[in-house]
């Protein structure tokens, strides 16, 4: 188990890196879109290639966390039935759901944009729009999201195990959804209060 | 068996989607892994072609190069930076103070924060947390009743969802295939009724329950002027002077000058005018101390200007044709963290949080809608959107029966699934069905809307009662002001409080099925708003190098049943799909 523990590790602190790099491309494609808009009306200006950064900017956003947010624990699930589950029996539904639901998908869908890339990327495929993008950047970023998901599949999957096996710890944190919002109103709680 | 299977493909699929969902794996995956497996099963028996999974690559792609999703992270990071920029407090402080003296003024008070901050962006938990850390504890303090309190707070947070922009709009917009500008001008008047209807019970209240919402005693109104009268009535005339100005600008200035004006443009550019006389009245009165306005009025002008501006950048340049929906979320955020930085309340830390959080929740909700194209690419292609119109078809009572039913089971669904899934599981079915009844597709997008929001006040799992609960005082206090030792509210007084306002909401659903007028605006061109009007540069004429790998994977990927179905469909989301994939070939416009 030790092995795969460390491996599990690796994984994690990957997604935490890619994760927390890559989210600030939220804010790139915030400015590149208000730019793009402010640009327009005042210069009477447009550029397609602007247009398309900022899509790709966020499709870059969520294929690239998708693996960042399941670390968290964050993808939303219906927990009416499984929150009153026992840790035990929520463990066993994330073996079952990782192995027969969210790697097949992963896989699918490696196996099948792989190919799509790699065809953008030898014919040097641009966008149709004049002055458009360099498409393959785009398309890459499908097999390297979904390599990101599948890969902290995996690493879930043997914390669930060792979970499971009494070898490591409860690995499902609740409401880490809320974290963030929770901080937040200490933080107006704070200012509140010293001002008044 | 098999030929069983055959015939009841899709009922079973749905069924076990439903089991998938209940197991309490993440949705988007359980959703993919249904239309993976039944994908397969269905090639196993010949029912759908082996090539059905080529279409994936293409249909990620349209999602990948939608432009309207685009507006989910900008407006739930804008969302972020306005709750951390202290913007709604000061509102509610002022506002508070404007109402307080007021019986049941306080409720007023945050029923028309919650609007304004309803109509700056899209967020719900931002609304509701600031309500409840702010005016929550005054009211408690003056001895509002604590049901009744955390009742109108949870409540006015969800007019995010109803009033534009709002995120509820924008995905069913995307998800019914109409714009998002016609979906903010079928909401307006609805979104503006439900806060009126919330003022008419608080006012209801006020009436014949005044020991609930009491006015703020003497000693608690701080804005007063120096003699001790409140300075209400020099806010008043400012409003009269601001509105004359705002109407005075519009027939002799703007009309004259531009007679070719659409109504809205010249809405927008007149409130602006009514706007900057207010600012710069207040401005001019600071400045050099004349006093000929209350410290209340210079007070509210002042705290009114930020929202007013979001407002303008969010809406107002959509309605002048300026921006997208998009766009206008980008410039929004944008405005939020100007704000925030000239407000100094901006740290590294906040802005990385909030970038974190838009990030994971953008993720979530994308991938949602990926697994839901997985699961519709097979759904669809074993005939699945036939057979819900055959069920929704048959329903007694033509469009009226239709709605009725939709919206109960609408209704009853969102105890468990939030708005997110309800949009991009349940709603594509529903469209094409509605449009075949028809039935507006704008105005049937908006009584939807507002019947998820109550999605948001269900006890026990609605959102704005979590966000509620875990700002509200949870255990004894000791109130900071009256040193008095304080009850705490307790979680049923919050679920007892929401269940008023979640049957105001049903009033509502059932004013809109009775009065579409209110949303049917959109085509009257009163507020008139052509996203249209925003022109890029792209050549209208494709030129001819298409990716042929594109057209051939369209080709192949075409599912086996879509011939059968041809005949039969509305705009289902095949041809969502298609459409999906002649904007991925026009690469993303």
């Amino acid at each position: 188990m030790a092995p795969l523990l460390r491996i599990s590790a690796l994984i994690d602190a990957l997604n935490e890196r890619v994760g927390k790099a890559v989210y600030w491309l939220v804010l790139m494609a915030v400015l590149v879109s208000a730019g793009n808009a402010i640009i327009r009306k005042v210069f009477n200006m447009s550029s397609n290639a602007f247009l398309e950064a900022q899509w790709y900017l966020f499709a870059a956003v969520f294929l690239l966390c998708s693996g960042f947010t399941l670390l968290r624990n964050e993808h939303v699930r219906i927990d009416v039935i499984v929150g009153r589950l026992s840790p035990r029996a929520q463990a066993a539904v994330d073996v079952f759901g990782t192995l027969f639901f969210l790697l097949p998908m992963a896989i699918l869908f490696i196996y099948l944009s792989w190919p799509v890339f790699v065809r953008t990327y030898t014919h040097g495929e641009i966008s149709t729009n004049a002055g458009g993008l360099m498409i393959w950047p785009a398309r890459l970023l499908v097999p390297i999201g979904f390599t990101l998901l599948a890969a902290q599949g995996i690493s879930e999957l043997i914390k669930r195990i060792a979970f499971l096996a009494g070898k490591g710890p409860d690995p499902i944190t609740r409401h880490d959804a809320h974290a963030a919002e929770l901080e937040l109103a200490e933080e107006i709680r704070r200012i509140a209060e010293a001002k008044g | 068996m098999t030929a069983f299977l055959i015939q009841n493909m899709a009922p079973i699929m749905f069924g076990a989607l439903v089991v998938f969902l209940l197991l309490g794996y993440p949705v988007a995956f359980a959703l993919a892994a249904n239309g993976i497996f039944f994908g397969l099963i269905g090639i196993q028996l010949g029912l759908l072609d082996a090539s059905l999974f080529q279409a994936l690559p293409d249909r990620l792609w349209g999602v990948m190069s939608n432009d309207t999703l685009l507006a989910v992270p900008f407006f739930t990071f804008m969302g972020l930076i306005l709750e951390r920029s202290g913007m709604a407090e000061d509102l509610l402080d002022t506002v508070g103070q404007l109402f307080g003296p007021l019986r049941g003024g306080l409720a007023f008070a945050v029923i028309f924060v919650g609007a304004l901050l309803a109509a700056t962006t899209g967020v719900v938990a931002a609304s509701v947390i600031s309500m409840g850390l702010i005016s929550l504890p005054i009211m408690l303090r003056y001895g509002y009743d604590r049901r009744f309190a955390s009742g109108v707070i949870a409540a006015s947070g969800t007019l995010a969802q109803i009033i534009p922009p709002s995120l509820v709009l924008i995905i069913m917009a995307d998800q019914l295939g109409r714009s998002v500008g016609d979906m903010y001008a079928g909401a307006f008047i609805p979104g503006i009724c439900l806060a009126g209807l919330y003022a008419v019970f608080a006012l209801g209240v006020a009436i014949f329950k005044p020991a609930w919402s009491p006015a703020l005693p003497l000693d608690a109104r701080r804005l007063r002027e120096p003699d001790g009268s409140s300075g209400t009535w020099s806010f008043v005339v400012l409003a009269v002077l601001a509105t004359s100005a705002a109407i005075l600008f519009d027939r002799f200035y703007y009309v004259p000058a531009y007679p070719e004006a659409m109504l809205d443009e010249r809405l927008v550019l007149a409130a602006g005018a009514g706007a900057g006389f207010a600012l710069a009245c207040a401005i001019v009165n600071r400045a050099f101390k004349l006093g000929f306005l209350s410290r209340m009025a210079e007070q509210v002008v002042f705290v009114l200007i930020p929202p007013l501006a979001l407002i303008f950048l969010v809406l107002g340049t959509i309605f002048l044709g300026w921006a997208t929906p998009t766009e206008g979320g980008a410039m929004g955020a944008s405005g939020a963290l100007v704000m925030a930085l000239a407000r100094r309340r901006l740290s590294f830390k906040l802005t990385r949080q909030a970038m974190e959080t838009t990030a994971k929740l953008s993720t979530f909700v994308v991938f949602i809608l990926i697994g839901a194209r997985v699961f519709s690419l097979t759904f669809y292609g074993v005939n699945g959107h036939v057979w819900v119109e055959h069920l929704l078809l048959n329903l007694p009572g033509g469009q009226l029966g239709f709605l009725i039913v939709v919206n109960i089971l609408v209704f009853l669904l969102a105890f468990f699934l939030d708005f997110f899934e309800l949009s991009f599981i349940v709603v594509p079915l529903l469209g094409p069905v509605a449009e075949k009844l028809g039935i507006d597709l704008i105005w049937f997008g908006v009584l939807l809307g507002v019947n998820m929001q109550t999605s948001f006040m269900h006890p026990p799992f609605g959102f704005a009662l979590f966000y509620l609960r875990s700002v509200a005082p949870a255990r004894d206090y000791i109130d900071k002001i009256t040193g008095l030792r304080m009850a705490p509210v307790t979680t049923w007084q919050i679920y007892w409080g929401a269940i008023p306002f979640v049957l105001i909401q049903l009033v509502m659903v059932g004013l809109l099925i009775v009065f579409p007028q209110m949303s049917l605006v959109y085509k009257s061109g009163l507020p008139e708003i052509d996203p249209g009007k925003v022109k890029f540069e792209i050549p209208a004429e494709q030129p001819p190098d298409v990716p042929e790998d594109i057209l051939k994977d369209l080709q192949k990927g075409t599912p086996a049943g879509k011939e059968k179905a041809a005949p039969e469909k509305g705009p289902s989301a095949e041809d969502k799909a298609a459409e999906e994939i002649e904007k991925a070939l026009k690469g993303g416009k």
